[in-house]
């Protein structure tokens, strides 16, 4: 089972163009203080940026609706174009670093107060403010405005403007997230302007739907009314009908003079980002302008920020495909998968950078029922899968063998469990000891892409060494809803991406109603830690409660988790200011402030 | 001619009804709850509530014969519904990307005449001599190339080789004439010479049974150049499998042309029915499979009016029919 986004590859390309040509965020202590992820000086870059150009990417979707809170968005990483955060997480993936917040406080287990940056415009050109961001979390809660992050907002309360740039956010519980949702997409702040044009294109499509039925309704009940044996009771039903029909078509008046010329978030997006949409071609290419009012750069004191002219983000969904688009020159930089690392690592034209990603490749494990429900037969399967040679054998290496959830290089692993031992003859034992010496069959699914077939292919050739038959079915993205949700497996294949908030993966998966649980298993005491990972709003405190989590799936062999895949990327050598170690150092808080530029200034094209 | 014409398309108009019905149950047949399984590919964001409110925003909450109603009013208005896997309004996201398909088509058609017709002839005319072999050959390797492997050699070929072409991307005309015209030059050569292959067989084959024909021999008799027996006589006759092939391939433009739009990246209607498929993106399936119906509907009509104008016998056999 895959979760987050639908085609691996294609993610492993959008967090490419993500690293390479997004500038953004930075702490403004850490800023004067010219530390750390914030350093710009020799040992970030030798040479000084040059500002122009226009930087050609490849994407393999086409980025959906350019509104974060709706459904569908398809493109994340061209969203960080549009879009700031309000925090971002440093190299550990914890949200640490102040963005457009410049700081927040729990004043007590249910009241935060956070200060915003000031001197931020919209690409619309109306002001950031505490106004419009409590304008922006509201809008997000109510409903009808139909925001699938809705529910990350959950325990908030209220929003209260202290003054112009200092919000006060009541809490419902105390929420150990809130760091991570404002790092989050709740946290990618869009203008108000925007989003209230959004809610009248919305109630205009929405009374444009209605009016015909309601002047239909009117017209039936005057109909009525007018005759001679009406009563009393529909003479003012038809009154009530015409005025419904009445103030609907003034408001549709309202709104079409409000929305004459505006558009939705969804067609035009308005964040606080480096970058302005220029140009849309649906399934084609996006276009995009340098913003000349992004605050980053001026609040650093590098104007030039960001230092392309202009982007390109065309859409070419085959790996291959990019690839040789690289070579010939026409895209300046693409995620390749591992197995094509050796065709370009000697290719003086390219610099390839490796790196970790927050991912866990993992087989989910049906306890509910079955031979999965045996602690015997969960160990035997997760004793008989050789991680090493699954690692180099279907990933060319590139990978970290995964101990459980969380990612080596997480904030929240727990360093002191080893990845479980490959030794079959364990297995072999474990297996007897079920019940099942004479072998044993389970049955299962996972995703029909070639890089899923061939590590479950492996998979199988290593179970079957111990006696045990995995039958896997290879599905489409849909139609593995149903045997997942129906519980129609032993074991599946999964894949978990971008782990960043521990309560989110935690939740998904070992909540009995997680999104990927639907009740597969039920580990009371794993339970009781997330919900207590949820409510601890210290962050050592929360450290300690995932860790002892991770050690209770560990124990209990709750899944089998195999690695945490790494990101393989080439770009033109013309590209400068892309430091691999700073970014492994200092993740998103590095990539936000650190854009990166042309040797050469950059062609024109 | 005229009531046949009638006829046709009352019997299209009731086929397309019973596609309509079929498209529409076939869809929902799938396994597979779309909104279902994009919530569970991005579980950081869903949870069952939300799952609720966009089954019901997209009306998937109703019974099925209730939404084939709401659909199949609202498709005959014009409202075509919103696409689940991109958010775009279905109408648009189909008539802006069916010139390009059609664009697609033409130029594989150009690709497959210009190739084609001339092997088929030389094959037919140079009958069972050492280059019919040769182009026979060279015909059944154009039918059975795969397009994966075709494309991504001509890719490196002439983009990173030689770099004459761009790789991939597609540059619509009205943007530039001529960045258009390199554009598309490979990815319809790939397409068109699938098609070749198939025109040299079926030129050849067809060439060769009307050159056996009596008037052929009646011509050759009255002294006529073999030139003029094979432009005046036998061609106009020969075409009409070259006519029933384009009419097929038309009829699977669609289908057809998804593994070249994917590789070279062009936003056609290919690549918009196919991912529809597999994401059960119930809107654009229903809208791309009605439209590909009323295609191949409109396609054989068109046909068959070809034929009577190319083969005089088969107007005289209609209206000996009718």
């Amino acid at each position: 089972m895959k979760t987050s986004r639908q085609y691996p590859h294609y993610f492993f390309l959008l967090l490419f163009v993500f690293y390479f040509s997004l500038p953004v965020a930075a702490a403004s202590e850490n800023l004067k203080s010219g530390q750390g992820w914030m350093e710009f000086g020799e040992s970030y870059w030798p040479e000084k940026p040059v500002k122009g150009g226009t930087i050609q990417t490849a994407a393999p979707l086409y980025i959906g609706l350019f509104n974060p809170n709706h459904f569908p968005v398809m493109d994340w990483a061209s969203m960080g174009f549009f879009y700031d955060k309000l925090i971002l997480h440093d190299g550990s993936y914890k949200p640490t670093i102040p963005w457009l917040a410049e700081s927040w406080q729990y004043l007590d287990k249910v009241t935060i107060v956070m200060k915003l940056r000031q001197g931020v415009k919209f690409q619309d050109g109306s002001d950031f403010t505490a106004m419009t961001l409590k304008y922006q979390m509201e809008w997000i809660l109510d409903k009808k405005n139909g925001a699938w992050s809705r529910p990350w907002l959950e325990p908030l309360q209220s929003v209260e403007v202290v003054d112009p740039f200092t919000l006060k956010f009541h809490l419902k519980r105390p929420w150990g997230a809130f760091a991570g949702t404002m790092a989050s997409v709740p946290g990618m702040v869009i203008s108000e302007k925007a989003l209230q044009m959004d809610a009248a294109i919305a109630e205009k499509k929405d009374i444009i739907r209605m009016i015909g039925s309601v002047r239909r309704t009117a017209e039936k009940a005057e109909t009525r009314a007018e005759s001679g044996d009406a009563s009393e009771l529909e003479k003012a039903e038809a009154v009530q009908a015409r005025m419904k029909f009445s103030s609907l078509e003034s408001r549709m008046k309202e709104l079409e003079t409000l929305t004459q010329e505006g558009k939705s978030v969804d067609s035009m997006p308005a964040g606080t980002g480096p970058y302005l949409l220029s140009k849309a071609s649906p399934g084609n290419y996006i276009e995009l302008k340098r913003n000349p009012e992004w605050w980053f750069g001026k609040y650093a004191g590098m104007p030039d920020m960001p230092y392309y002219e202009n982007v390109k983000v065309s859409v070419i969904p085959d790996p291959s495909v990019s690839l040789a688009s690289l070579k010939a020159g026409k895209v300046d930089y693409t995620l390749l998968n591992p197995f094509q690392y050796p065709i370009v690592k000697n290719d003086p034209r390219f610099r390839v950078g490796i790196s970790p990603l927050n991912w866990l490749v993992w087989l989910m494990l049906n306890q509910a029922e079955g031979p999965c429900k045996d602690i015997l037969v969960r160990k035997a399967i997760s004793h008989a899968i050789d991680r090493k040679a699954l690692v180099m054998g279907t990933q060319a290496g590139m990978g970290r063998l995964a101990s459980c959830i969380f990612p080596d290089n997480h904030w929240t692993h727990n360093p002191d469990l080893e990845p479980v031992k490959f030794d079959p003859e364990l297995s072999r034992k474990l297996l007897a000891q079920a019940g099942y010496k004479n072998g044993l069959t389970i049955k299962g699914f996972t995703l029909n892409t070639p890089v899923s077939q061939a590590f479950t292919k492996a998979v199988m050739a290593m179970l079957e060494n111990v006696g045990i038959k995995w039958e896997v079915d290879f599905l489409g993205i849909a139609g593995m809803v149903e045997p997942f949700m129906k519980r129609k497996y032993d074991m599946s294949g999964g894949l978990y991406q971008w782990i960043f908030e521990p309560d989110l993966i935690a939740t998904a998966l070992y909540m009995p109603d997680g999104m990927l649980n639907y009740g597969r298993n039920k580990n009371e005491k794993a339970i009781q830690l997330i919900v207590q990972g949820r409510e601890e709003t210290d962050d050592a405190k929360r450290v300690k409660i995932y860790q002892q989590l991770e050690a209770i799936l560990y124990e209990n062999y709750e899944d089998v988790w195999l690695w945490y895949p790494m990101m393989v990327a080439a770009s033109s050598k013309r590209i400068q200011g892309f430091n691999v170690e700073m970014l492994k150092q200092h993740g998103e808080g590095y990539i936000r402030s650190h854009p990166t530029w042309f040797k050469d200034g950059g062609r024109q094209d | 001619m005229k009531s046949f014409i009638i006829n046709r398309i009352a019997y299209a108009l009731l086929i397309l009804f019973f596609v309509t019905i079929l498209v529409f149950s076939l869809a929902r047949l799938l396994p597979g709850d779309p909104i279902q399984a994009a919530a569970m590919f991005n579980a950081d964001l869903s949870n069952q509530e939300i799952v609720s409110e966009l089954r019901a925003r997209y009306g998937l909450d109703k019974p099925i014969y209730i939404q084939y109603v709401i659909w199949l009013k609202d498709f005959i208005q014009g409202d075509w519904g919103t696409s689940l896997g991109s958010g775009e309004d279905v109408l648009e996201m189909f008539f802006r990307r069916l010139p390009i398909t059609l664009e697609l088509f033409a130029g594989s058609v150009f690709w497959s005449l210009i190739i084609g017709l001339p092997l088929g002839v030389i094959s037919a005319v140079k009958r069972n001599s050492w280059l019919d072999a040769i182009l026979t050959t060279t015909s059944i390797f154009g039918v059975s190339i795969p397009v994966f492997w075709e494309g991504i050699i001509l890719i490196y070929l002439f983009a990173v080789i030689f770099p004459i072409l761009p790789p991939s991307g597609y540059v619509p005309f009205a943007e530039s004439p001529i960045d258009n015209i390199l554009s598309v030059i490979l990815p319809t050569f790939v397409m068109g010479t699938h098609g070749a292959g198939l025109f040299a067989r079926y030129v050849r084959s067809s060439l060769l049974e009307v050159l056996g024909q009596d008037y052929i021999r009646t011509a050759r008799a009255k002294g006529l150049r073999e030139k003029s027996i094979l432009l005046v006589h036998a061609a106009k006759p020969a075409m009409i499998p070259v006519v029933t092939i384009i009419g097929l391939a038309w009829g699977y433009v669609v289908s057809g042309s998804f593994l070249v739009e994917y590789m070279f990246a062009i936003p056609g209607l290919g690549r918009m029915g196919v991912d529809a498929v597999f994401a059960r993106d119930f809107p654009v399936i229903q809208a791309t499979l009605v439209m590909v119906t009323v295609n191949i509907l409109l396609v054989n009509l068109a046909v068959d009016l070809l034929y009577g104008y190319l083969d005089p016998r088969v107007r005289v056999r209609g209206n000996l029919g009718q």
